[in-house]
């Protein structure tokens, strides 16, 4: 074999192999892609629709609205996730998605759960207000029933009874501070997710 | 007499709200109720999955980890004096499913880390191989290729014009 074919041959081996151990890495190694969570709140029926009895978001005491609450996971790892539940008035100051920070309206309730990559955890969310008062042009709800459960409130009015919303966050557990953190972190940025579904109390004399 | 009055007063008045907070089947939302072990443990679990466990080998872990939060969280809800003895039941049950997913989240970080490192193996060293026999395949292709060409050059006729 001349000098030449060997370097011929030579070349081609290394060609190859380069092209081949190229292949190699991209099949081993995961793709960047990125990183999200899915919130959601569905009506009774699963559908955007019907979230009031008889679509009238006007409740009065003891009315059971039945949502369901979701959650997708598209962070590649597992997640701790929590879902915090907040009875906010038209004033009160939402969510801040350029600062990720969450609404100061008065927590209800939460609910935790670990989510694999790719895993939607829905869960029915039933609740209805078991106390309230109305005081002058202000009225108060003091007692929430979510899930067979009863939560007292604190601070929860507004006026006539018109646009109270539950807000809905998605908080996520961050190891290496051991807390829940609002929003998650994506690269160097950190997103948040919420909802608020709006409803009035104006049937006064059912509350009491 | 009026002193004592008083004094009863005070006492009734300062022990009402606690009557009527025992009495009250309603909480008032704690929202930090969560185990510092689970942190430790889920940790575990992320490591395994940055090992490169597969997502039905996590599903068996997170399934665990769900049942452990969900009886954590029962266990939070008994605050009640008489509920104690429950709820240390319960707490315990959560330590116990909580040393037994330490332990396999472990052995999964282990075995997961063992077999990508196999894969990434054998994947790099096929390349080397397959470029290896790439090189032989055409070594041999371009001596047929020189054989025929020198076999053609031999079949050549000259033809007077």
């Amino acid at each position: 074999m001349s000098s030449q074919n060997r370097r011929n041959l030579l070349v081609v081996f290394i060609t190859l192999l380069v092209v081949l151990e190229m292949i190699a890495y991209v099949g081993t190694t995961p793709r960047p892609r990125e990183q999200f969570f899915q919130l959601y709140v569905l009506g009774e029926n699963r559908l955007v629709a019907d979230y009031y009895p008889n679509d009238n978001p006007n409740l009065r005491r003891g009315d059971s609205v039945r949502w369901y609450v979701g959650v997708t996971n598209f962070m590649r790892t597992v997640q701790l996730v929590a879902i915090r539940v907040r009875l906010g008035n038209q004033t009160i100051r939402p969510p801040d998605d350029q600062q990720a920070l969450p609404s100061p309206a008065s927590l209800v309730t939460e609910f935790k759960r670990f989510i694999i990559n790719n895993e939607t955890w829905e869960f029915p969310f039933v609740w209805q207000i078991t106390s309230g008062s109305a005081v002058g042009e202000s009225v108060h709800i003091s007692e929430l029933q979510i899930n067979n459960q009863t939560f007292q409130l604190e601070s929860s009015s507004a006026l006539n009874g018109y646009n109270f919303r539950l807000i809905i966050e998605l908080w996520t557990w961050d190891v290496e501070s051991a807390a829940f953190h609002f929003g998650w972190q994506a690269s160097n940025e950190r997103r948040v997710a919420w909802l608020q579904v709006w409803f009035n109390v104006t049937s006064t004399p059912l509350l009491s | 007499m009026p002193c004592l009055r008083i004094v009863l007063i005070l006492v009734i008045a300062a022990a009402s709200p606690l009557l009527i907070a025992v009495d009250s089947i309603a909480v008032t939302f704690q929202p930090d109720e969560f185990q510092p072990r689970f942190n430790r443990v889920f940790a575990i679990v992320l490591q395994a999955e940055a090992a490169g466990a597969t997502p039905d080998e996590l599903r068996e872990l997170v399934v665990l980890l769900n049942s452990a939060l969900e009886l954590n969280e029962e266990a939070f809800k008994l605050t009640r004096p008489d509920e104690a003895q429950r709820r240390n039941e319960l707490l315990t049950q959560v330590d116990q499913m909580l040393d037994s997913l330490e332990t396999k989240a472990s052995q999964l970080e282990a075995v997961a880390s063992q077999r990508t490192f196999t894969n990434k193996l054998l994947a790099y060293v096929s390349g080397g191989i397959a470029a290896f026999l790439g090189t032989l395949a055409y070594a041999y292709g371009t001596s047929l290729w020189r054989r025929y060409r020198i076999k053609r050059t031999f079949q050549m006729r000259i033809i007077p014009k």
